[in-house]
């Protein structure tokens, strides 16, 4: 057998080095390390801001131990605020303080004796009541966190063909309830209701949980316990709260699947529960749509499922989110409470 | 760990000023390098640098043996069989699921049932990139044209942290020569480097992602909301994200690599400045191209066959380019749709049919490229079959701002500028003292940081290739 015709390569062995001034490696260190030097004068806080916001982990404890000295010679300049004032064009639109989770009072024990039973902590369906009649769905919102998505987008495909409800997405990807330095879910809640008025609103938000909460007593309280549950609800229930506009809305909140991860099971349990408890007085306007019964039943994780009588994957390979035909059922159990609501 | 991030911020001066601290000794700059470079790629998991020591440790005994062997049977069974490993290794991360389903349902719809168990396997980041390089390795030390290396050399070619997570593919007749002798620190080209890794975090930040945010994703993730305008701006708009995005990672690895004193090949070349799809794929993903052409087009027979058995190997090779991308019909489709185009070009090249004016040839060729990233960008064939059928929808812009449109504008219409009067300005501007240097990278770095939104600096398009 004869060997193959190869042409002689056209490339030269070595890529040629772009045209331009060579100079000395000390003239690369004196940029880069220049450059690095600018940065933390100039920028030296954002780098501990970016710190305190990532998943604990090596790449968390080295960002920190470099973004807290650095943050604070940057604080101590004028440096930061002249470069935050020249850019401030550039930047995301503040979404305002007001419900921000920072500067409210710790949920448990803020009340005294036994607290009052409102009627909308009952779903007039289950007490074999006919509803009092919704409006029309005009504008439903999904939000949440990298969870929400593509179930924000297999919503939208689903509700364009109807070209009555406006579907509006504001996924916050790398965010969590319980950390609020990125993005406080409190603070955009209330931003979302103001900006959309949404009639429906869809959460579905829990792939960052797990951090540390600020307990009753002063400190921090970490996960995944009946502290941290309570007051994780309680930050759910203030969602859920604003969500609803005072019951002229509707809210979906979707339970989180379990994830493959041992750990991570462990904060999804604490997050579902969490949830369950912060819907209860609000059960006449707030729907909990069960993810973890429908992907992953009695809290076992699973890669596929039968779907329409095949065998289907659906979650993505980091066993924590949906893949685009799990979000697909996902969706499906959404639009059908929806519909039970609104209608359609 | 990618490049616009803190984490590579606070990695890379140091290792920088140890790697020319160490260069005079190899014998301690090599492992340095080495284990920085899994450092960097483990980043994303440890078990991913696990199998990369694997494909290193695999490959390296493969070449070997090549090299030891005489005979040219031996040297072509063990060369296979070491192909074989690398591509058994793509195949189960990088394909697996997606056969499993395709020949679970087909099998199913016979009333054979599933065989094949469903499993998501992770893609370990750079995959393709990693399994591409490590192939050219062995095979250019079968073709005789590489000896073996020492397996350090090897193991940093495969491992270097400014290519392994998303290219360039470079060869390792390019690289491993320039482990020979310890690089210069007098001769390096700082100036180009600074200047490539500015531009790509413009092109990646403030433009790319931008664009992503503000026109592709919403129209991309549900065309039947908007009307022909918004729909044809998305179109135009992922033309300039993918090249910005690409093109930027690009032009930061071998920034990087240059300030360590290496030198990688050239990945793009004003692609969208194209007047033929032969002219494309000598200017988009260059290295990739010429891996097809050198790997699997010549191999096959390139042009030697007569007109049907080009057509053949063209087609065979931009299908399997674009399955390379990752396991979708779109990425099948967006080759075959290359390879049509390249064979149509051939066929009218071999019969001698007037070529029509340039400006023709331009618009015709681009506005194919374009189509194909339809094809290429979709999440499915129904939703690429109902953004294309939205072209035709009359509606309202919804989405065209001043910001979006001149982004797009700037970024096809700066190609197709004459070159020369840009090389003189980046010239110029490599020829800046250090200083003036460093100011400007940092300047740079605030404005396009000043840019990323709350959720942070997406991932860049090729890291899931």
């Amino acid at each position: 057998m004869s060997e193959p015709y190869y042409p002689s390569s056209p490339e030269p062995p070595v890529p040629p080095a772009p045209k331009g001034r060579r100079t000395s490696a000390r003239s690369a260190l004196v940029v880069v390390f220049l450059a690095a030097l600018l940065l933390v004068l100039f920028e030296g806080s954002s780098i501990r801001d970016a710190g305190e916001e990532m998943d604990p982990g090596l790449g968390r404890e080295l960002t920190l131990a470099i973004g807290e000295p650095t943050g604070w010679v940057s604080d101590l300049l004028p440096f930061e605020d002249w470069t935050d004032d020249a850019l401030a064009f550039l930047e995301d639109e503040d979404v305002g303080a007001a419900g921000a989770f920072q500067s409210a009072a710790s949920g448990a024990g803020t009340g005294r004796g036994v607290p009052p039973v409102p009627p909308s902590s009952f779903d007039p369906g289950e007490l074999g009541m006919e509803p009092p009649p919704l409006g029309e769905l005009d504008t439903l919102l999904v939000t949440g966190d990298s969870l929400s998505m593509p179930l924000d987008l297999e919503l939208a495909r689903r509700l364009a063909d109807t070209g009555d409800v406006e579907v509006e997405r504001d996924p916050h990807v790398g965010t969590g309830i319980s950390k609020t330095g990125l993005v406080d879910w409190g603070r955009l809640s209330t931003e979302q209701t103001a900006e959309h008025e949404a009639d429906a609103v869809v959460v579905f938000i829990g792939a960052n949980e797990g951090f540390e909460l600020p307990a009753p007593g002063g400190g921090q309280v970490e996960c995944c316990g009946p502290e941290w549950a309570a007051e994780y609800a309680y930050r759910v229930r203030r969602m859920m709260n604003t969500y609803r506009r005072g019951g002229r809305a509707r809210v979906y909140w979707l339970t989180l699947p379990a994830p493959r991860a041992e750990d991570r099971q462990e904060v999804a349990r604490a997050v579902n529960a969490a949830i369950e408890v912060a819907a209860q007085p609000y059960r006449a306007h707030v729907r909990v749509v069960d993810m973890e019964a429908l992907f992953t039943p009695g809290g076992r994780y699973r890669d596929a499922m039968t779907v329409d009588g095949r065998r289907q994957i659906v979650r993505e390979p980091d066993g924590i989110h949906l893949n685009a035909r799990g979000s697909g059922l996902a969706a499906a159990a959404v639009l059908a409470a929806v519909r039970r609501d609104f209608g359609g | 760990m990618v490049f616009p991030s803190y984490e590579f911020a606070f990695f890379f001066p140091v290792v920088l000023a140890l790697s020319w601290a160490l260069m005079p000794r190899q014998r301690l700059w090599k492992p340095f390098v080495l284990a920085a470079s899994y450092v960097f790629y483990a980043a994303a998991s440890p078990g991913y640098a696990l199998l990369l020591a694997g494909v290193t440790l695999a490959n390296q005994l493969g070449a070997v043996l090549v090299g030891r062997s005489s005979d040219e049977r031996s040297r072509r069974r063990i060369m296979t069989a070491t192909v074989v490993v690398d591509l058994g290794v793509l195949g189960l991360f990088k394909y697996y699921g997606f056969f499993a389903g395709e020949i679970g349902s087909f099998l199913d719809s016979l009333g054979l049932g599933m065989p094949l168990p469903l499993l998501t396997l992770a893609l370990p980041i750079g995959l393709s990139f990693i399994t591409f390089q490590a192939i050219s390795y062995v095979v250019d030390v079968k073709r005789g044209i590489l000896t073996p290396a020492a397996t350090i050399d090897f193991a940093l070619y495969l491992s270097f942290f400014p290519h392994v997570v998303a290219g360039p593919i470079v060869r390792a007749r390019e690289f491993i020569p320039q482990l020979a002798t310890p690089r210069d620190p007098r001769n390096v080209a700082v100036g180009a480097g600074v200047v490539l890794i500015a531009t790509g975090l413009v092109k990646k930040v403030a433009i790319a992602d931008y664009l992503a945010r503000e026109a592709v994703d919403p129209v991309f993730g549900v065309p039947e909301a908007y009307a022909a305008p918004d729909v044809a701006l998305a179109a135009y708009a992922y033309a300039a994200q993918i090249y910005c995005d690409f093109s930027g990672y690009t032009d930061i690895a071998i920034g990087v690599a240059l300030l360590m004193g290496f030198v990688f090949p050239q990945n793009f070349n004003n692609p969208y400045r194209a007047t033929s799809f032969r002219d494309f794929w000598r200017r988009w993903h260059m290295t990739l191209s010429r891996f097809l052409r050198d790997f699997l087009y010549v191999p096959l027979g390139g042009n030697r066959g007569g007109r049907l058995r080009t057509a053949r190997n063209l087609m065979i090779t931009m299908v399997l380019g674009g399955l390379w991308h990752g396991a979708a019909w779109g990425f099948v489709l967006w080759g075959a749709l290359h390879g049509v185009c390249l064979v149509a070009e051939h066929v009218m090249r071999g019969r001698g049919v007037k070529a029509p004016p340039a400006w023709l040839r331009w618009a015709l060729v681009f506005h194919l490229v374009v189509l194909g990233w339809i094809l290429f960008r979709a999440e499915s064939l129904d939703l690429a079959g109902t953004f294309i059928a939205q072209l035709a929808e009359p509606g309202a812009a919804t989405l065209w701002t001043p910001a979006t449109l001149a982004a797009v504008l700037v970024v096809i219409g700066f190609q197709l500028l004459p070159p020369d009067p840009i090389e003189r300005l980046r010239e110029r501007l490599t020829a800046l003292p250090a200083p003036a240097l460093g100011t400007a990278l940092a300047l740079v770095v605030a404005l396009v940081g000043a840019t990323v939104p709350s959720q942070g600096v997406p991932p860049f398009i090729y890291f899931q290739f």
